[in-house]
């Protein structure tokens, strides 16, 4: 659940690209003739209404119903007395309340058009009790996935997307240089977490690998944890809607270590993606980004392979491992994929 | 030790309902079904877990990220990456076709899964799974009672850290790093501030306090992934007779809810209890759903368990159930309050979890 800032701002996400993202939907619903789209949110899969709307659930779950013609309707499961923290929230004229959404959005549809296509991104992973709703609320309505629809809609970033995204990442490594020194790594946790909170964030999911000579898988940490030498903290943040990582090796005395080295090594293989071939020297890698709902899909790294071609112009976070001078070092920035020929590069410094 | 009590029980459970394999869906919003037997607290994408009769548990991940975080936290569980973790799973179902299989909660499971078009059939062990999570073992009731005491050490803090002109959202910041500085790795929390204009709490906003404000808060720190809860109101500088004599029926009505907690007695009745406290004083109409939600809830491995105390659900108590009550609602003298404590049913009736005393706290203005 998240218990950071969600606010709306109009100078961060102005109305007219807001307006934009959804003329590019509903353009794209013309060619494929559909009458309505319908993207399912939860605070587990924001991103796709997010982008449409700025309205990120806290918890619980919504089903936004996108028009050709008229203006989104936000169908929530939070009760109507959330309703004005919705719409303080986001850029949705429209609200309705229903402890079954599918329900009440397939009667909604049905009611202007019994038989109305439906595009639903990410049909098959609807959850299976909105999805048979759907069809005892709008029995002849004609469902259809439209997760290739909406998924070639995001890229290229729009210059707000990659404010938000650089305003996030800023927000980590600030948080992130809070680290050290601190007595314990609960204290360091507790000072990333002030930081990023107190600047605004939305969420910090903070994970660590307290002693990588021993171990480089990140967790997260409950109860008392015993440093080594060097550790790796990871920052997931949100920020209005738009998740990045940052992930940084630190030493606990403050030893240097060559963050310089790692950083450029990780600017060099970021730079010839979509090709993996810069990563040949890594033990291992991982690209992850939003294309539908989920904020960081892995997209293609060392453990899942190509799952996703990288679009052009699309914003993606990448986190790596590697050895310098037989040090391990763990490194992670968000990256703007290149476009019109330019090479992908890191959005900031991940040190 | 825990986790593994858990799993026991819960493989005694599908052996007495003959399934052979239990199909458990969680996400970072509503996690506990996934938690109960995998002990990983999910925090991105899907995660569904495949627990066979023999023990062995397979844990289906979509997040690459998560996938290696479940391999550090719980490795006593086989964890899969798998981008389509729907068919991922149908595959592994595939195997076991001819199996009695069942999912909890099959509601939430991808639509593609729970499709009767595969080559199997899930049937629905919400209701078996539902009554796991509802009766608590003694080591489950133990780690509630250190996040309770998380909770009223977290409240403490929250008081310090109310102070006029800060925001909500820097007040909320202090928490979330007291915690994370005890070790507590989760939280859920909702914040209000203002007066007559406040009808609930939300995630924090920009919101500046202000000399006069009511604040309030619910707090819910997790401990080995057991939620526990608070609910306390503070005023910003000193309580108006208004405001107190407002407070005294939220503090009567909690003491009634409270009492009414014992094994035998519904949900129905501990919601009812509190709601004839707001009758008796004229303020009936603040117990409907129009400005409130529920009048409490069930504690555990997700914040905002079953039971939902409501006047109309029949759930009955019994010893091991964990609960906050909690009265919270609009007052219209003076706005949103909000007081609850974390109990336990026990055989005597209630055991209050919560130390914090039930007052109308003040803060300097």
């Amino acid at each position: 659940m998240r218990r950071g800032l969600i606010s709306y701002s109009k100078a961060e996400m102005p109305d007219a690209i807001l307006e934009a993202r959804i003329a590019r939907v509903r353009a794209a619903m013309c060619v494929a003739g559909l009458d309505k789209l319908l993207l399912y949110t939860n605070n587990t899969r924001p991103a796709g209404v997010s982008w449409l709307t700025g309205f990120v659930p806290y918890w619980s779950e919504a089903l936004l119903v996108l028009c050709r013609h008229s203006a989104p309707v936000l169908v929530a499961a939070l009760s109507y007395r959330v309703k004005a923290w919705i719409e303080a929230t986001s850029r949705i004229a429209e609200v309705m309340h229903s402890p079954r959404i599918g329900f009440a959005a397939a009667e909604m549809i049905a009611a202007s058009k019994a038989d109305a296509a439906v595009g639903i991104p990410d049909l098959d992973g609807l959850p299976a009790g909105v999805f048979d709703d759907l069809r005892k609320g709008g029995p002849r309505l004609v469902l259809s996935d439209a997760t290739a629809l909406f998924a070639a809609l995001r890229p290229p970033a729009d210059p707000t997307e990659i404010a938000l995204a650089t305003k996030a990442a800023a927000i980590a490594q600030r948080a992130l240089a809070q680290g050290l020194p601190r007595a314990n790594l609960g204290e360091i946790i507790a000072a990333v977490e002030a930081q990023a909170r107190g600047d605004g964030a939305e969420e910090i999911y903070v994970a660590a690998a307290p002693d990588l000579r021993r171990d480089r898988r990140l967790r997260r940490i409950e109860g008392d944890t015993a440093l080594g030498e060097t550790f790796a903290l990871r920052a997931s943040v949100a920020y209005k809607g738009t998740w990045i990582r940052v992930l940084r090796t630190l030493t606990r005395d403050g030893t240097v270590i060559p963050q310089a080295a790692a950083a450029a090594r990780l600017a060099s293989a970021v730079a010839q993606l979509p090709s993996a071939h810069g990563f040949a020297g890594f033990s291992s890698w991982l690209v992850e980004g939003c294309r539908i709902a989920q904020p960081l899909e892995p997209l293609m790294g060392s453990r899942v392979g190509t799952l996703h071609q990288l679009a052009p112009g699309a914003l993606v976070s990448v986190q790596a491992g590697l050895e310098i001078e037989g040090a391990p070092l763990l490194i992670g920035a968000p990256a703007l994929i290149g476009n019109h020929g330019e090479a992908a590069s890191l959005l900031v410094q991940p040190f | 030790m825990l986790a593994r009590e858990r799993q026991r029980r819960l493989l005694g459970a599908m052996a007495d309902a003959g399934i052979e394999h239990v199909v458990l869906y969680g996400n970072a919003w509503q996690g506990d079904y996934l938690r109960y037997a995998t002990n990983f607290g999910i925090l991105e994408g899907h995660g569904i877990a495949v627990l066979s009769c023999d023990g062995a548990i397979e844990l289906f991940l979509d997040s690459a990220t998560e996938a290696e975080r479940a391999e550090s936290e719980a490795p006593e569980n086989k964890i899969n990456f798998a981008a389509d973790i729907a068919r991922a799973v149908a595959a592994r179902l595939d195997r076991a076709a001819n199996r009695r299989l069942a999912a909890a909660p099959r509601r939430f499971l991808p639509s593609w899964l729970a499709d009767n078009a595969r080559g199997f059939v899930l049937e629905d062990a919400t209701a078996l799974l539902d009554r796991l999570l509802l009766h608590k073992l003694p080591a489950e009731i133990a780690a509630l009672r250190r996040a309770a005491q998380m909770a009223d050490d977290a409240y403490a803090v929250f008081r310090e850290a109310v102070r006029p002109g800060r925001r909500q959202y820097e007040i909320v910041a202090d928490i979330e790093a007291y915690l994370r500085r005890q070790g507590c790795p989760d939280n859920f929390m909702i914040i209000g501030s203002g007066g007559t204009d406040v009808l609930g709490m939300t995630p924090p906003s920009e919101r500046r306090i202000l000399p006069g404000d009511l604040v309030t808060t619910e707090l819910t720190p997790a401990v080995e992934g057991y939620f526990a809860q608070i609910c306390r109101t503070l005023v910003v500088g000193r309580a108006t007779a208004a405001q107190r004599r407002a407070f005294d029926v939220f503090r009567e009505a909690l003491a009634a809810g409270i009492a009414a907690v014992r094994p035998g007695a519904t949900a129905a009745d501990v919601a009812r209890a509190e709601n004839d406290v707001f009758r008796k004083y004229g303020l009936g109409d603040y117990t409907t759903s129009k400005w409130t939600r529920v009048r409490g809830h069930g504690l555990g491995l997700f914040c905002d368990s079953k039971p939902h105390l409501l006047e109309d659900v029949d759930t009955p108590l019994t010893p091991g159930m964990a609960l906050i009550v909690h009265p919270n609602t609009y007052h219209p003298e003076v706005g949103y309050i909000v007081l609850g404590d974390a109990v336990v049913v026990t055989q005597k009736g209630a055991e209050v979890l919560c130390r914090t005393p039930r007052e109308l706290f003040e803060v300097a203005a």
